[in-house]
């Protein structure tokens, strides 16, 4: 767990650790670049980040983060290591996000009280308004009361618990990792942060204009699964849902039929608004005063973006995808794993290709759109193009028509680390050793292939 | 190998240091080697700085270099091992071909080692895949042997040009990506008779945890040995109210319950029985979760007393009779009380029988009669998986609530007044059970269909005292309320010191809490050993499996520390659940020491049966136990250890494997359930 920093390698970097005083109310705000790493330890005082409290006297490391540590109650923190930005901030939006929590615990109540479904709250805005961040907090401040929700990401530049490219939906109900983002997915040997279960689809595209066609049925399909559980499952039920979106669907009104589409999938009466007021006031007279389809009414609420929020370049994105997608290989810092190389014929796989509806002879035809002729995925060959690509495999069965692969879920993802096209052999990443399951695989351009994972 | 500066920096630096291993100095390829295992996320360039200098290192510093990549690959393993192996064939015979006869035999010795797993791991794999090795060893063979040049090169070609390919799919899955330590697990779960042939493992345990976390483990095995001790189950301490005629009540509703049950075992297709045995279960649950005024007591007491027949004789063992609900519900009776019964009272007259038992249903969410599955052996009334679909339909038909399904089993048949164990119901070939626990497996539901209530609780009990105004308004959303803060601190001031988890100041936030350490525990126990065996990532789940999942919070439920972290759904937990009683289903992971290996059981003097085993996603010896560094059939020590002296041998093959495919029903049954 620990990361004990050899004075040979990074002799520049060993610094005595700075303390840091923290007022109630304020918040500590720092970046760390991929490759570094910063310690952290709580000294005393509380202190939590995005909700989730941290331990006292334990070391906590950060790579490739850009967080805050916020403290209710003032704190002395102590860290060692070399940020790329820190500061302390006093004003931060933590008292309107706390009351958002506690307002949703109201509606929890009712909603046990009447045994109907909890809030299903979905936080929409633009790119780096916050959104993870805020849906993080909320998460984490209904597992401190002993809530159950369930986190649902449709933000598919991003993955939760799995790789980017991905939606998901996971049930939360113990201490989300304070170190890796949302903690892991389940592997074969122990946590020391309880794991999560993600139900995971693949979308394989950056935004969800890229290819509605796929994007609605898949958040209709994560919708079903998601009120499934929510039927079954007290816990979950009484808890309702959140709902992180990605900040495509909120810039421009041309996507709004995709916030339109998601509110009424999900039932969702709670809509967070984070960070501009124009969205806010079109969502109000979108929403405002109408009712989900079990005759609830409808709440738009407008919460200010922190200022903590930076924008994160391309360069950081990318590399956090990267990470992402080495992570679900090889672990984390602190936990490796050991995926599995295996030689395949091109004859073993049936890869399915995403189809991008070209958006420019999308824009020409008359009715701005190619109706129904073309197909949702196309059967490709393996090919060197594929090299360093991710294919994810689904849970679907290989004669399956292409609405039953549009809709299926993910049973893993493989990372193509050759293809060698005399030979008509592909070698292949796998999490786990053994024959591949004989299930299609997909395709997609996102996220973007991998350099060098395998080497 | 994100951050192409970073990585460059690291790089640099390390191959400055390798420029100092000049001898063989094993200080030196210890320290190098712990900085390429902190450095792992450049352990691509690390690696082929390694590489690189190998190569262009003169040949008298070759060796140390090459032994830096070996002690590299055996002590960091991946994803060096994946790095170095890409190239090092090349790597390899470069050196060789440049290094004099001594050095060529300590590459040799160094090669051969690396056709074996890592010296004490329990990795089983060798330290770099066999279609590298081989072919180097192909090479060598032909560099020695030129006469016989052109046979050999046929040798060579064919397995590295066809073996690679062939190799790795008839590697069997390698058994060391595994999840639990099934020893412990299978410690924990043993059958409550052989417990003291345990001590020296659970002891270990024991002592481990009281020594780090003040005896949290005795809390946890009373509350695994609790279900099936019937001696508790009379007294109910939760309960304030006049006892005698509360027992008296809980004796008929058990009696009743007993004897459905036994009717239900005989007749498991009838809708009726198992309505009324449903409604029996819902009855009993609510009297021993909530306390109910005497008059409304009264009312039921008649009622219960309708439904025995006078010719019922109550059933003279009374431990079929189901104290699971006891463990549960106990710690609730007084949050419970003050949420419901005022309500209670507001909305219903006191004496409506009817709109008591409605009501109280409503609030309890009894389990709905369960979705008709196909597989025969889920017939058993009320799966719990099931329990919280879709409560509301359940009561609003008249006819299935529970009045009604009460007055219904007022047609109840004259029990049969044998309560032996119930003839072996087909559907459940898993029946011939010890007559102290027939309904273990078979109904696992009461002491499972309450969790409304645990999952309710805990943010009642603090948001009670405090209130909370906040509306979903911008307005109200600006005022600072730290009196509502103080809830996700102050409030809850029992606090993990290792993760920061906070628990209620309250008899059932110190359980949660022994619970939650005691996971701690467990885990880090486990990690040591997952260290040495290696993981991976599981598969994800589909959406049935994820759909039916519960997330126990993993670190309150000790049992998801079993391992079985690959599987936390329910599936999951009734399995281990049925393993704790079934020896037959314990098991071990095939030890990789291979003089244990080849044992056979001490006592019955045959071998172990090897089997892939799905969720634990390795190789095990099924009905294997290992104690004090033996392995047992686990059936063949229970046996031993239950009558103390005979040691019996238990099963013949055949047997064996006629009650292994009993076991795969019941799991199906389980995983189904």
């Amino acid at each position: 767990m620990l990361f004990v920093t050899d004075s040979r390698v990074k002799s520049q970097e060993v610094d005595t650790p700075t303390i840091h005083e923290l007022q109630k109310g304020s918040e500590w705000r720092f970046e760390v670049a991929f490759g570094t790493s910063v310690e952290v330890k709580l000294l005393s005082g509380t202190a939590e980040l995005f909700g989730t409290e941290l331990a006292l006297n334990q070391t906590y490391t950060f790579i490739g983060a850009k967080a805050a540590i916020y403290t209710w109650n003032g704190c002395r923190l102590e860290v060692s290591g070399t940020c790329q930005v820190e500061y302390t901030a006093e004003e931060t939006p933590m008292i309107s996000y706390s009351n958002t929590h506690f307002a949703l615990e109201n509606l929890r109540q009712s909603a046990v009280a009447e045994n109907r479904e909890g809030p299903r709250v979905l936080v929409v805005g633009p790119e780096n308004a916050g959104k993870t961040s805020l849906v993080k907090i909320l998460t984490a401040y209904a597992t401190r009361m002993g809530r159950q929700p369930i986190v649902v990401n449709l933000d598919s530049r991003e993955g939760m618990l799995s790789i980017p490219g991905s939606l998901t939906a996971t049930a939360f109900s113990s201490i989300i990792d304070v170190e890796e983002g949302w903690g892991s997915s389940p592997t074969s040997g122990p946590s020391l942060v309880p794991i999560k279960l993600p139900l995971v689809y693949y979308y394989g595209l950056p935004s969800p204009e890229d290819n509605k066609k796929i994007y609605k049925p898949l958040a209709t399909r994560l919708a079903l699964s998601v009120s499934s559980r929510l039927m079954e499952d007290e816990a979950a039920k009484e808890t309702g849902c959140l709902i992180d979106t990605p900040g495509a669907i909120s810039q421009g009104k041309a996507n709004y039929d995709v916030i339109q589409h998601v509110v009424s999938e999900f039932s969702v009466n709670v809509l967070l608004v984070l960070g501009s007021e124009r969205l806010y006031s079109d969502m109000l007279r979108r929403f405002d005063g109408s009712k989900t389809s079990n005759d609830e009414n409808i709440t738009v609420i407008k919460l200010s973006k922190s200022g903590g929020c930076v924008d994160r370049d391309e360069t950081f994105l990318k590399q956090a995808r990267q990470a992402a997608i080495r992570e679900y290989f090889f672990g984390e810092a602190n936990r490796t794993l050991s995926p599995h190389t295996q030689q395949v014929d091109f004859g073993q796989l049936l890869i399915y290709k995403i189809t991008e509806p070209n958006s420019l002879i999308a824009s020409l035809m008359p009715g701005g759109e190619v109706e129904g002729d073309v197909p949702l995925f196309g059967k490709v060959e393996p090919s060197v193009l594929m090299q360093n690509c991710v294919l994810a495999i689904l849970h679907a069965d290989l004669g399956d028509s292409q609405e039953i692969l549009r809709d299926a879920s993910v049973m893993g993802f493989v990372y193509v680390a050759d293809v060698d096209d005399k030979k008509r052999k592909l070698r292949i990443l796998a999490p786990v050793s053994g024959r591949l399951p004989a299930r299609p695989m997909v395709l997609g351009s996102w996220p973007e292939p991998a350099l060098n994972l395998v080497g | 190998m994100s951050s192409g500066l970073a990585s460059d920096e690291v790089a640099e630096d390390y191959k400055n240091s390798l420029e100092d291993l000049t001898f063989n100095s094993r200080w030196e390829i210890s320290n190098l080697t712990v900085i390429a295992k902190e450095n792992m996320d450049h352990a691509l360039a690390i690696s082929r700085v390694i590489e690189n200098h190998i190569k262009s290192t003169p040949p008298n510093r070759k060796l140390p270099a090459l032994y830096l990549l070996d002690s590299v690959a055996k002590n960091v393993g991946t994803p060096y091992t994946l790095f170095f192996g890409r190239n090092l064939y090349q790597t390899f015979m470069n050196a060789y071909s440049l290094v004099d006869g001594s050095v060529r035999r300590k590459l040799e010795e160094m090669l051969k080692t690396w056709k074996e797993p890592v010296p004490g791991s329990m990795n089983s794999r060798p330290v770099f895949p066999t279609e590298v090795t081989r072919s180097i060893d192909n090479a060598l063979i032909k560099a020695r042997t030129a006469a016989v040049q052109m046979q050999q090169q046929q040798a060579r070609n064919d397995p590295l040009g066809r073996g690679r390919g062939v190799i790795p799919a008839q590697t069997p899955p390698i058994p060391f990506r595994n999840t639990p330590t099934p020893p412990v697990a299978g410690a924990r779960y043993t059958p409550p008779q052989t417990t003291q042939v345990y001590v020296p493992q659970s002891n270990g345990n024991g002592n481990g945890i009281t020594g780090i976390y003040g005896g949290s483990q005795p809390l946890n095995q009373q509350a695994y040995a609790n279900p099936m001790s019937a001696s508790n189950y009379q007294q109910p301490d939760g309960f304030e109210q006049p006892t005698g005629s509360i027992d008296s009540l809980h004796n008929d509703i058990a009696n009743l319950i007993a004897t459905t049950r036994n009717e239900f075992a005989t007749n498991p297709y009838d809708e009726g029985i198992r309505q009324r045995l449903k409604a029996l279960l819902d009855l009993q649950s609510i009297l021993q979760s909530q306390q109910l005024p005497p008059d409304q007591l009264k009312l039921i007491k008649d009622q219960v007393a309708q439904l025995t027949p006078a010719s019922f004789t109550p059933a003279p063992i009374s431990t079929p009779i189901p104290p699971q609900p006891q463990p549960q519900p106990q710690p609730q009776p007084q949050p419970q009380q003050q949420q419901h019964q005022p309500s209670l009272q507001n909305m219903f007259p006191p004496n409506a029988l009817a709109a008591l038992l409605a009501s109280t249903a409503a609030s309890q969410q009894p389990a709905p009669p369960p979705v008709q599955l196909p597989v025969p052996v889920t017939q058993p009334p009320i799966p719990y998986t099931q329990s919280p679909s879709a409560p509301v339909q359940g009561i609003t038909s008249p006819e299935n609530s529970l009045l009604a399904s009460l007055r219904a089993a007022g047609m109840l048949p004259a029990p049969s007044n044998n309560p032996a164990p119930p003839p072996p119901p087909p559907p459940l070939p898993a029946a011939p059970l010890p007559t102290t626990l027939p309904f273990q497996i078979p109904f696992p539901l009461p002491h499972i269909s309450t969790p409304p209530n645990v999952h309710a609780s805990p943010a009642q009990p603090c948001q009670g005292r405090v209130s909370n105004d906040v509306q979903m308004t911008s307005a109200s959303l600006k005022i600072s309320r730290p009196h509502l803060i103080s809830l996700l601190y102050e409030g809850q001031p029992n606090q993990c010191a290792s993760c920061g988890r906070r628990f209620l100041n309250t008899d059932e936030g110190k359980k949660k809490k022994a619970a939650h350490l005691d996971w701690h525990f467990k885990v880090n126990q486990r990690m040591v050993e997952a260290v040495k065996r290696g993981q991976n990532r599981s598969w994800y789940v589909d959406e049935m499996e994820w759909i039916k999942s519960r997330d126990d919070p993993d670190d309150l439920n000790a049992q998801s520390a079993n391992g079985t972290h690959t599987n936390p759904s329910t599936t999951a937990v009734s399995l281990s659940t049925a393993m704790k009683k079934d020896p037959k289903m314990q098991y071990i992971p095939v030890p990789n020491d291979p003089a244990l290996a080849n044992v056979n059981c001490p006592i019955c003097q045959e071998k172990f049966e090897t089997v892939w085993h799905d969720q634990a996603q390795e190789w095990v010896w099924m009905d294997a136990v290992k104690i004090g560094g033996k392995v047992y059939h686990a059936s063949c020590h229970a046996e031993a250890s239950k009558d103390g002296a005979g040691i019996q041998r238990v099963a013949t093959p055949e047997k064996v494997l006629g009650k292994r495919k009993a076991e795969a029903s019941t799991r199906k049954h389980a995983a189904c359930a």
